[in-house]
This record gives C-alpha cells, structure tokens and sequence, in this order.
C-alpha cells in the first residue's frame, strides 16, 4: 500500500469506528467534509481531494467495514463530473462491491471472535471442526470479494472496467450468500438481536446485494458481453486487461 | 480482520510475446481432441514436454549453470497459465518443473542437481512425488516405508500408492522414516530414488474413466548411495511441507475446466438464451477473480514471501470453482441438442474426473482446517 493510501485507511478508519452505523447525517457530514471525503474523487485542481479509485476502494471498504450510516460512497461518487447514467451505476456498483466486501471482513473477524469466547459442551465453539469448516469457507469468500473489488479499481484507474465492475459487483453479491449466513450460524440467537453489532453489517450486505444490479443484471450483462466475443477471444482478452504492451 | 491482502500485480513487460510464443507452439504441437484437453495437466505427452524444453519453456526460473533460463517467477507464471488455458498436456513433466526441480535446486547436493536439474529443463526427465502409503492419507506424518543405512549406502523398504505418474517417471522424491523408531513427523528424510533402480516396482491404478494416472509403488530392498538424501537427514517433513504453496496456489487449481467453459461459451453464441447468459457470466467472474487471487499469490512467492495461508484459499476456491463447472453445464445444456455434442462428451469426461480436485494436493477438509489454524481456531 502506497504512503497516501495508508495515511487514507488511518484518517478514515478510527472516524468511521467513532461515527459507526447510527450516527445523525447533520453530525456525521461535517466531519467527513473536514477530511475531505465527500470530495475524494474530485481532482485536486477543483478543490477535491484527488484520490484515484485506489483511494476509493480503501475509503469504500472501510465504510462498509464499519457499516457506516452516511452513505458516503454515494456522496463521493454523485460528485464525479461526467458520469453518465449508465456510468454512475457502474460506478455505485464498484462502491457496493467494495462496502460489502469490507463488511464481509467486519462479520467474519466478529464471527471469530464470537466463537473463540463463547464455550457450549465444556469447550469454545472454535474448536469444533463443523464450525471451523464453516468460517473457513465464509474466510475464503470473503477473500474473493475483497481480491474482486481490488480487481475492479486496478482496472478504473486503468480505464475502461466494464468487465471488472461487473465481475466484483458479481463476486461480490455470491459472497453475501454465504458470509450473511455462516455469521448468524455460528452466532446463534445473540446475533439475532438489536444489541449485539451482527445486524449491522448483515442487514446492509442484504441490501447491498440487490442495490445497483442484483445477480441475475451482472451474469447476464457480464455472459453476453462474454458471449458476444465467442469463445475464442475469452482467454486473449482476460489477459490483454492485465499485460503492460496491451493497456 | 482482512484474510488476503492483494497488492497490484505488475506483469512482467515480456508477457505479451510469451504468450505468443505459448499459443503458437500450442497451436502447432498441442492437444485437438477437447475432451483431452480438459484436465490437461495430468495429460502426458513426453513429445511435447521436450517441445517446450527446446523452447526455454521448462526451468524457465533456474540458473543457466543448470539448464535453466533465469527468467522471472511471473513470466513462469505467464507460461503456465497459457498452456493450462489453452488445455495443452502437460502432465509428463509439471512435477518435475512446478515442485521437483525447485526442490533439488534448493536442497540437492551437487551430483543430484547434475544428474537431474537439466534433464527436466531440457523436458526429458519426469518426476513423481512419493508422499501417500496405503495407511496414510492426508495424514502424511504416519509415513511407514523405511530407509535404514547400510554401510555407505541406503536401503529403502515399503510402498507408496497413489502417485501419479509414476510409470512415466524417472525419478521420485520421496518421505521416508529414516530413523528405527521415529514417531509423526520426526525422523523423516526426502530421498530421491531412481524409478529404473532395482527393486523399485510400479503397478497401475486405473481410474472410474478407465485412464491410468495413479499407481503403487513397491520398494524391495532397494539400494541407493549415499548422495541420494535430499537436504538434511531428519529434516524430511519439513522439506516436505515448504513446498505446498508452489502446489496450492498455481492456476492449475483453477484451469482445470476452463476448456469446458470455453465450450459452454461456444455452445451459447447467438442463442440469446438468458440462462446460458448468466452461467457464462457467473463463471467468467468467478475465473477473473481466482486468476487474480492465484497470480496475487505467484507475485508474493516471487518477492520471497511465503503466502500458505492465501495459496490454500486458492486450492479451496479453485477446486470447488473447478468442480461446479461440470455441474452447472449438466443442469442448464440440454444434451439431447444434437449441437451441444461435443459439450456433453467434455462435461461428462470433467463430472466423472472433477472428485479427484479436492482430492489432489490435499483434501478439501484438510485444507478448510489449514484456513481455520489461520483464521487463529485452532
């Protein structure tokens, strides 16, 4: 991670944790505008911050992290001059690939955490092996959504990122499935309440997942686009996004 | 809690030629039949093995001293992800160039090294890993067959089983128990054993599709030389288990299908049908996201990292990625199309081969434990 990006994630992390998912709107909005968040992607030449969607995916990440109540990603990303309509949802699709991908790490750590203290038959619900086996698999989707996200923001700032965006926002949406689901699993009922942290994030991932394209908009959209070139152009063109002589 | 930091991977700036290069010579000398082409790492075909040799292909990372042609980890990784997705058969020589010739290289003594490091760069020496024994599985620590000294030499008793290609090897690295009495994973020491030394006996195991890639391997008072300990004597297992992010991680993991994929793309170009649409898609991010999880992994081993934790998640995903592919087709492609012929023949070729996926390299169970240790369960 570059010295600007870390210094982004150290700025924004702790005010997240401090604002968390119900702070007011009129007290929250001031103190993200003093560290300049609404203006992230507006260039420093305009009076923004200049950030690249680098920038946006640590910021993006870490208020779906937090589940942060003030919808910033939408601030940020209303404010990108020409962006279309179609483009805006393209761009809100990354947003929310990046939030979930964020909040599926803040359910995970939580879901571990939870089942390394609560004992049940004389010993930590951690050790046993249904219930390792399930946090694995919800580890490595979790992963997925986080490695998609990164994927896609590579590819903004690259340029054109159809392809990416539509994979992460995919991607991502899968992993909502089964991370929502393991997290209240191995829970049990005190995930289910209004007082522990769990709803948080989960209710959010539920609703992220159907927000700027559901899963059946992005693997119909991503398999024509697919299809449309035919399958001899699938593997010369995933790898032409990614090599140098070609980008 | 955040389980797998990806930094941006910068390919190497040779790339685009060496995938020219790859996909000619695939085009030229490659595999046609599509159903073997799936899975065609397990595919052997020594004459295009010493094809890529001659190309620089094999080795591609070793020093020139040795045959090598000290090139990057990512343009190896170049390399292989092109043969993989263009389902050429590698399977003669990919453990000899993924895990052994990287072993001997780090850990032989020199006459090892001469006599085998070359061989495989040139593409005409085979290895095969001997690890599983009829009582032991996963659980690679209950390893029975012995080698005791005798004088200047070393004598191996025992039986390895399930060890792919060894009848088309020549040479095995094997985990043995050294030491009388030893116990788990102490007293164990690689050793490299010559497939055509006397006592050394192989017998098929022909698999549910009737192919032979597995095989016993029956040791019977086999006499070796001393130079044949690989690295420390003792120090068997964990040799052994350093290796595992090079087999976790790579895309074979997640390639293995792909020719079946490309198959569903085909089938569904210009049928406008919406399931086939969003099959094709589910698919295509889901091969996008584990080559960037997968190449993640190759730049961190590159940069000298050891990444087990991330290079098991990509075995994990990747095998399950490889194992839903046949299933998905199966329930969406109407096989009765006469158009969807060839798609069926590679389908059903993948629904009987794909059980072996989370079989290979470590049991989808083993591997979700190995997630959970690093998740801080166990």
């Amino acid at each position: 991670m570059s010295d600007t990006r870390r210094m982004l994630a150290e700025m924004a992390d702790p005010l997240f944790a401090e604002l968390g998912p119900d702070a007011p709107s009129e007290r929250a909005l001031p103190q993200l505008e003093e560290l300049g968040l609404p203006l992230l992607l507006v260039p420093e030449a305009k009076g923004g911050f200049g950030g690249d969607w680098l920038d946006a995916l640590i910021v993006f990440r870490l208020a779906g992290y937090h589940a942060l109540g003030v919808d910033l990603p939408a601030i940020a990303v209303g404010k990108v001059a020409g962006a279309g309509e179609e483009q805006h949802q393209s761009l809100m699709a990354f947003a929310r690939a990046a939030q979930i991908a964020g909040a599926l790490d803040a359910a995970l750590g939580l879901a571990v955490g939870y089942v390394n203290e609560r004992e049940q038959f004389g010993r930590p619900l951690g050790k046993f092996q249904a219930v390792q086996q399930s946090l694995a698999t919800f580890a490595c989707e979790a992963a997925a959504a986080n490695c998609a996200a990164m994927g896609a923001a590579q590819a903004l700032n690259r340029g054109a990122a159809q392809f990416e965006i539509a994979t992460a926002k995919l991607r991502a949406n899968r992993a909502v499935e089964i991370g929502t689901t393991v997290a209240h699993q191995v829970h049990g009922a005190i995930g289910f309440t209004q007082e522990y942290a769990l709803h948080h994030l989960t209710r959010r991932l539920w609703q992220w997942r159907s927000e700027y394209g559901n899963d059946a908009h992005w693997s119909r959209r991503l398999g024509s686009a697919v299809t449309a070139r035919g399958a001899d152009r699938f593997w010369p063109d995933l790898t032409a996004r990614t090599d140098p002589a070609c980008r | 809690m955040q389980t797998f930091v990806t930094e941006p991977v910068d390919w190497p700036d040779t790339a685009p030629a060496l995938r020219e290069q790859v996909r000619a010579l695939v085009a030229e000398h490659g595999e046609r039949d599509p159903v073997r082409r799936a899975n065609s790492w397990t595919k052997a075909a020594p004459q295009f093995s010493r094809k890529l040799g001659e190309a620089g292909l094999l080795g591609m990372t070793w020093p020139t001293e040795y045959g090598g042609h000290e090139r990057s980890q990512l343009e190896r990784y170049v390399v292989i992800e092109e043969l993989l997705a263009a389902g050429a058969p590698v399977g003669a020589h990919w453990i000899a160039d993924r895990q052994s010739g990287p072993l001997l290289l780090r850990l032989g003594n020199e006459e090892l090294k001469r006599r085998w490091v070359p061989a495989i760069a040139r593409g005409e020496a085979y290895a095969c890993i001997g690890l599983s024994e009829p009582g032991s599985g996963s659980d690679l620590a209950s390893v029975r067959t012995t080698a005791r000294r005798d004088g200047d030499e070393w004598i191996i008793e025992g039986q390895k089983v399930w060890t792919t290609g060894a009848h088309v090897s020549h040479f095995m690295i094997a985990l043995v128990r050294s030491e009388a009495g030893s116990e788990r994973q102490a007293g164990l020491s690689q050793f490299v054993i010559p497939m055509d030394a006397p006592g050394v006996s192989v017998k098929p195991i022909i698999d549910l599709t009737g192919a032979h890639e597995f095989n016993e391997v029956f040791f019977e008072d086999v006499r070796l030389p001393a130079s044949a300990l690989l690295g420390t004597e003792g120090e068997g297992w964990k040799q052994a288990t350093a290796e595992l992010s090079l087999e976790r991680s790579g895309p074979e993991r997640y390639l293995s299908s792909m020719v079946l994929f490309l198959e569903l793309v085909r089938h569904a170009q210009g049928k406008d049908d919406p399931v086939l649409a969003q099959l094709v898609g589910r698919l295509a991010a889901e091969a996008w996201t584990l080559r960037l999880m997968s190449a993640s992994v190759a730049a961190k081993l590159a940069r000298g990292e050891d990444p087990a934790l991330e290079a098991t998640m990509v075995k994990d995903l990747g095998n399950s990625y490889e194992q839903a592919i046949p299933q998905l087709v199966q329930a969406a492609v109407d096989f009765g199309d006469a158009e969807a012929e060839v798609l069926r023949a590679v389908c059903f070729y993948l629904l009987q081969v794909s059980p072996s996926f989370s079989l290979r390299g470590g049991t989808r169970e083993i591997i979700k434990g190995i997630i959970a240790r690093g998740l801080g369960l166990r």
